[in-house]
């Protein structure tokens, strides 16, 4: 006999998606200030640093968060939605799993590409190395131009993605056929219901 | 390997002329490095160096000082930085793994010496003037001295580094190094 559909994602999906809600957001805020702001020079390095130890902490978050996700059932959408609703929440969900492996990737390529080829220390005390076979090419000039420019407007792609996601999750919730306990961290919310 | 290598290189070392006074360096000694980055100043020391050395206040003609530095025993104490040191950038340690001074006179000048000589540092070898103080003291001597040296010289900084926009040019290079007598 199946078990109910759940209600509510599992916790192991809450937490993974709260904690990379909160790198996505780092990443970011920091990722446009170090192109746009005006940061002394000093402190653009500790900058990138960050930006590089958050990425790469989000892409290994976003490798367990797709093994966990291909393993459990997440609740399903309500029936009130139409399938053509339900399809592009589907699509939305698909292209940020998508962004969240293809910006870390594209990031870690542009500095292993990088002609100033900066070494990675995560956190400060975790050497990360460069893709290496991208680190070796004899002419990265050309290969850096590319997937810089992937990662910067895959960046702003992102952002319109997040806010839409976001758009989305309170319009469901001020509608009430999607609450937001569903991912919320504090137990199941209105679950009584 | 590299430790091989390196007391290999000192092994080639000819000893000074017969005359003046040998001296060889003691562990304990400093050798530091600093530069700025970004606006920030940062230091450095070598961990591994050795040398070989004749003076003798008396007969400076004589004098001979060569010193030999491991290059990838320099360390910051900043993790990116100090992977960063050993690369082809910078250091290139692969390809130069020792850089060595080998003094062609000493002379006097104000209340202590300076060594001229070249500085071989990433295969480019330039002339450098290296003012030092000496304290002898029987058999045990003391010298410590700065110099400053740009990097652009020796061709430390390569592509994006070749200019001092985000590493100054200027570096400094100080030592404190006590020695012994040897013959």
């Amino acid at each position: 006999m199946e078990k109910p559909a759940p209600n509510r994602y599992d916790a192991v999906a809450v937490v993974l998606h709260w904690a990379m809600a909160l790198g996505i957001f780092a990443l970011i805020v920091v990722g446009l200030a170090m192109k746009h702001a005006d940061i002394p020079k000093n402190r653009l390095f500790i900058y990138f640093q960050a930006h590089k130890s958050i990425g790469i902490l989000i892409l290994l978050l976003a490798v367990l968060r797709l093994v966990w996700r291909l393993a459990h059932r997440p609740p399903p959408l309500p029936f009130s939605m139409s399938a053509l609703e339900r399809g592009a929440a589907h699509a939305g969900h698909l292209l940020l799993y998508l962004f969240m492996f293809a910006l870390p990737l594209t990031g870690w390529a542009s500095v292993s590409t990088s002609p100033r080829n900066i070494p990675t220390v995560l956190f400060g005390a975790i050497p990360w190395p460069h893709i290496s076979f991208l680190a070796e090419l004899p002419d990265k000039a050309p290969v850096h131009a590319v997937v810089e420019a992937l990662h910067k407007y895959g960046a702003y792609m992102l952002i319109v993605v997040l806010i839409g996601h976001i758009a989305f999750a309170l319009r469901h919730a001020v509608k009430g056929d999607v609450p937001l306990s569903r991912m919320s961290l504090f137990g199941a919310g209105n679950k009584a219901k | 390997m590299k430790h091989v290598a390196f007391a290999a290189a000192l092994a080639a070392f000819a000893p000074g002329p017969a005359g003046a006074a040998q001296w060889k360096i003691l562990p304990g000694g400093a050798l530091t490095f600093s530069g700025v980055q970004a606006g920030d100043k940062f230091s450095g020391r070598f961990s591994r160096f050795d040398g070989a050395i004749s003076f003798d206040p008396d007969k400076l003609d004589e004098a001979k000082i060569t010193i030999v530095v491991d290059m990838a025993s320099a360390a910051t104490g900043d993790r990116q930085r100090d992977a960063a040191l050993p690369g082809s950038d910078w250091f290139d340690v692969a390809h130069f793994p020792q850089a060595r001074f080998d003094s062609r006179k000493v002379v006097r000048a104000g209340a202590g010496y300076e060594a001229v000589g070249d500085l071989t540092l990433r295969g480019a070898t330039r002339e450098i003037r290296l003012p030092f103080t000496l304290t002898i003291d029987g058999a045990k001597a003391q010298a410590k001295g700065h110099v400053g040296l740009r990097r652009e010289m020796f061709g430390i900084g390569q592509g994006d580094w070749a200019s001092g926009e985000w590493i100054d040019l200027d570096v400094g290079v100080d030592f404190d190094i006590k020695a012994e007598r040897t013959d």
